[in-house]
């Protein structure tokens, strides 16, 4: 048929489409779900810091956001795989399952977009960032958006039951958007924790974020180079055990 | 020519909890030219094991999966474009519309946007479901939604398809109008590899059919000799109570509910009629069925 590259070509669009671009319209309160939390994190930072914090806050509830897309895409991946059987039907057309998963993924950046969007603004807003800082940021936000995707591919590949993914998705959550110091910073918790801070990817993003906005480019290089470095480790490896075919489905 | 399915000592396990069910245990059997394969067996016989199996989602303990020529197991990339699925309990998208799922789903096998309209078009009046091609699958009954699946499957211009249960849940004709969709792939030279619970449906489609029980093949022909496997070749339907005793000489005799049901040969209907005194009571006479060989390949290996 069509050479391989366009092939995966339409077949991510319609992944992205029928993924996000058809639902978000037919079905718009997700949008408002998927706002409310960073939203309420937002309120909260600053009412409790007296304003100080809103860059901080801002800045969580954008690496916040994406996690967000990454943790739907476990509901969708295993709502395509477990209730409607969907991606039998895909295994069949000879696609490969990460450009199935990376769709998918796309189809829900359409509904964090907005999110991403607002907070991306406030940053902006109430810093003097330059071009390459926001650029900077929106890199941050994709490796956040790859890592985690994929993260989540592995994880629907476990799963075999609806049920299983809901207590699953709200402790990725809390363990990769809550608790490592996206919404804090990094030296305000004792050295040994800062230990483990750095075992969360998030943390680097965090990082880079606020390395970006405060035009301390200096110490970037660091969390900019660990953070991409562990991302293509996660492409790589994704793509070594992704397979349609699993011992039981 | 190149044999469209050829399926050898299938073998699958699954481990669950420490627990093993054995679904397969040595499956085997063949497609050996473009035909419609129906696939008969009792509920977890393996018959949606195999389906996995052979569609690349599912590896097996061991046992082969050639697919004209190509083997499933140890190269699945090489089957990919070959075969097409209905899953079995496969569902729509709630939030889409029949349209965009075939739409989509030809966009996802590479097809151009005026190519998938087209085959849009094309599955929409084969299966007659141009009334609601536009209306979200939310707001659709459970037999159209199941069309859906069916339509995006067989929109793939595939070699071999695999229908796990297709045509559950639709109407006498809907399911008819599926029938006559299958029916014209047969014609174009494509393999139909279908399980079902519908003998009606077996009979009436299939070429050849197998019956599997507990991970094996029990037989596999045509109809025809199917039928022939048996001792008798015509049943006779009876009202219950009636002489049961006196219908024992002259072959099988099975009771159900209301009737009993005597299996015997042919030529010796007309005997029965008159000896067992048979001539006032309303009884139904016919050539064995689907059903008669099922029941007795299958119950056989159940009692074992
Ligand atoms: N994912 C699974 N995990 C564990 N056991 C399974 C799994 N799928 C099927 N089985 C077991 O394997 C056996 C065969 O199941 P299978 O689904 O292949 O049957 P089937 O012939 O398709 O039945 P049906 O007509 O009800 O669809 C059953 O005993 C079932 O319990
Ligand atoms: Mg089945």
């Amino acid at each position: 048929m069509k050479t391989s590259i366009i092939r995966d070509i339409r077949a991510w669009q319609s992944f992205t489409m029928l993924n996000g671009l058809i639902p978000i319209f037919r079905r718009p309160l997700a949008l408002v779900a998927i706002l409310s939390t960073p939203l309420s994190f937002l309120f909260f930072v600053d009412i409790f810091s007296h304003g100080t914090q809103l860059l901080v806050g801002s800045i969580g509830g954008l690496i916040f956001t994406v996690i967000n897309a990454a943790t739907m895409l476990q509901s969708d991946l295993l709502f395509g795989k477990i209730d409607l059987k969907f991606q039998q039907m895909i295994a069949t057309t000879g696609i490969s399952p990460l450009v199935y998963v990376m769709g998918m993924a796309t189809g829900d950046i359409v509904f964090i977009l907005p999110g991403a969007i607002f907070f991306l603004g406030v940053i902006v807003y109430l810093t003097p960032v330059t071009v390459l800082d926001v650029a900077l940021i929106i890199f941050a936000a994709f490796l956040t958006w790859v890592f985690f995707s994929l993260f989540s591919y592995m994880i629907s590949r476990k799963v075999r039951e609806m049920r299983e993914i809901w207590p699953i998705s709200v402790i990725f959550g809390i363990v990769f958007a809550v608790i490592p110091p996206i919404y804090y910073s990094l030296n305000s918790i004792p050295v040994p924790f800062q230990y483990f801070a750095y075992l969360v990817p998030t943390t680097f993003a965090a990082l880079i974020i606020k390395d970006a906005v405060a035009n301390s480019l200096g110490s970037l290089p660091i969390p900019l180079f660990v953070y991409f470095v562990e991302t293509v480790l996660m492409v790589v490896f994704a793509t070594r055990i992704s397979d349609w075919r699993q011992q039981t489905i | 020519m190149v044999v469209p399915l050829l399926v050898k000592d299938l073998r699958k396990d699954y481990l669950v909890k420490g627990k093993v069910t054995s679904a397969l245990r040595g499956l085997s059997l063949t497609a050996s030219r473009p035909m419609i394969l129906s696939i008969l067996g009792r509920n977890g016989s393996g018959k949606t094991t195999f389906v996995k199996i052979a569609t690349g989602q599912l590896i097996p303990g061991s046992g082969t999966v050639e697919i004209f020529g190509h083997d499933v197991i140890s190269s699945p990339a090489s089957v990919k474009g070959l075969i097409s699925l209905v899953p079995q309990e496969c569902r729509p998208w709630g939030h889409m519309t029949p349209r965009e799922h075939i739409y989509h789903y030809q966009r996802i096998l590479g097809n151009s946007r005026e190519g998938a309209r087209d085959r849009v078009q094309f599955i929409s009046d084969m299966l007659r479901i141009g009334s609601f091609m536009d209306t979200e699958a939310v707001n659709l009954s459970g037999g159209q939604r199941q069309l859906i699946v069916v339509g995006m499957s067989l929109s793939a211009e595939a070699d071999i398809y695999f229908l796990d249960e297709p045509t559950i849940g639709l109407d006498v004709i809907t399911r008819k109008n599926v029938w006559e969709g299958i029916r014209y792939f047969r014609k174009l030279g494509k393999t139909i590899v279908l399980t079902t619970h519908y003998l009606d449906e077996a009979s009436a489609l299939s070429d050849e059919i197998a019956v599997v029980s507990e991970g094996r093949l029990l037989a596999q022909g045509t109809l025809q000799q199917l039928q022939n496997m048996l001792d008798y070749n015509t049943r006779i339907r009876i009202p219950a109570g009636f002489a049961k005793g006196s219908l024992e000489p002259y072959g099988k005799v099975v009771s159900e509910s209301q009737y009993e049901i005597l299996y015997t040969d042919e030529k010796r209907v007309e005997e029965i009629i008159l000896s067992a005194g048979l001539l006032k009571t309303r009884i139904e006479i016919g050539p064995v069925g689907l059903d008669d060989v099922f029941i007795s390949l299958v119950g056989g290996s159940i009692e074992d």
